[in-house]
């Protein structure tokens, strides 16, 4: 038995998230950006995993969860570090302000 | 010994939680992606400590090793402009900072509300082999198409990246 009560993991768990959602919105650096997704899939990975050790069920949910998030956080880094690199080379910037193409 | 449990998560969320910091206050990015690799290493200490300890081994697989090292080469193939022109709008910086503390505290206060306050319950005998059953019985379908979406994500990331002159 564990004597570390759950609302412990839900707290760092959304203090990790909250850290990533201030990243995304304050960092300019593409790269960065996607660094703090990462930090924020990855606090929803324990939040997940602590609510399925709560419910202390036979068939570990939240873990099979957590599973197919990993599949995810790996094919969306994949796809969007080509996207970055494809952008860095139409307009040599990572800098997401400066890629203003679009911009009327 | 019933203090080494709470001693070693706080040890390990104090980890999480500086390395998260440092990825969004660093101002290197090489200083950034290796405070991630830190946060997630403390992740997967706490993942044991919840007692899944298959899910820490995925973690230092998967987010450790292969995510961290991508990340990395997304920063060494990227080269960092010098601070051009502030194109930010007026205070959208200060209203990023100060929009994260107070819904942060607002979740915190909720979960507490809520008496998520009982102690986690852990399973003796690790936890491989109901996970096993579960995603290679019950979730058998959705694993092979997390498959194909993997093949398909690996398929455009070529596909985004590859030179058009051949």
């Amino acid at each position: 038995m564990l004597s570390v009560p759950l609302g412990w993991f839900i707290a760092v768990s959304s203090a990790l998230f909250f850290i990533g959602a201030a990243g995304v919105l304050v960092r300019r650096n593409a790269v960065v950006i996607l660094m703090c997704v990462e930090l924020m899939l990855n606090a929803a990975n324990l939040a997940l995993v602590a609510f399925s050790r709560r419910l202390s069920d036979a068939t570990p949910r939240g873990s099979v969860f957590v599973i197919f998030t990993f599949v995810i956080a790996a094919a969306e880094v994949a796809v969007g570090l080509a996207i970055v690199l494809a952008a860095y080379r139409n307009q040599p910037t990572v800098e997401v302000d400066e890629i203003h193409e679009l911009k009327g | 010994m019933d203090f080494i449990a709470p001693l070693i998560f706080v040890i390990l969320a104090a980890i999480v939680v500086a390395g998260g910091l440092a990825v969004v206050l660093l101002p290197r990015i090489t200083g950034s992606a290796l405070s991630m690799g830190l946060s997630f290493l403390g992740m997967a200490g706490l993942f044991a400590l919840l007692g899944a300890e298959t899910i820490a081994f995925f973690q230092v697989l998967i987010y450790v090793g292969a995510i961290t090292v991508l990340i990395l080469y997304g920063v060494m193939l990227t080269r960092v402009a010098p601070a051009g022109a502030d194109r930010r709008l007026f205070f959208q910086k200060q209203a990023g900072w100060a929009l994260v503390p107070l819904t942060f505290v607002g979740v915190v206060a909720t979960v507490f509300a809520l008496s998520f306050q009982s102690n986690v319950v852990q399973q003796p005998g690790g936890d491989l082999e109901p996970l096993a059953n579960a995603v290679f019985r019950d979730y058998a379908f959705p694993f092979e198409v997390a498959s194909v979406l993997l093949l398909a994500a690996m398929i455009g990331a070529i596909a985004l990246v590859k030179r058009g002159d051949d």
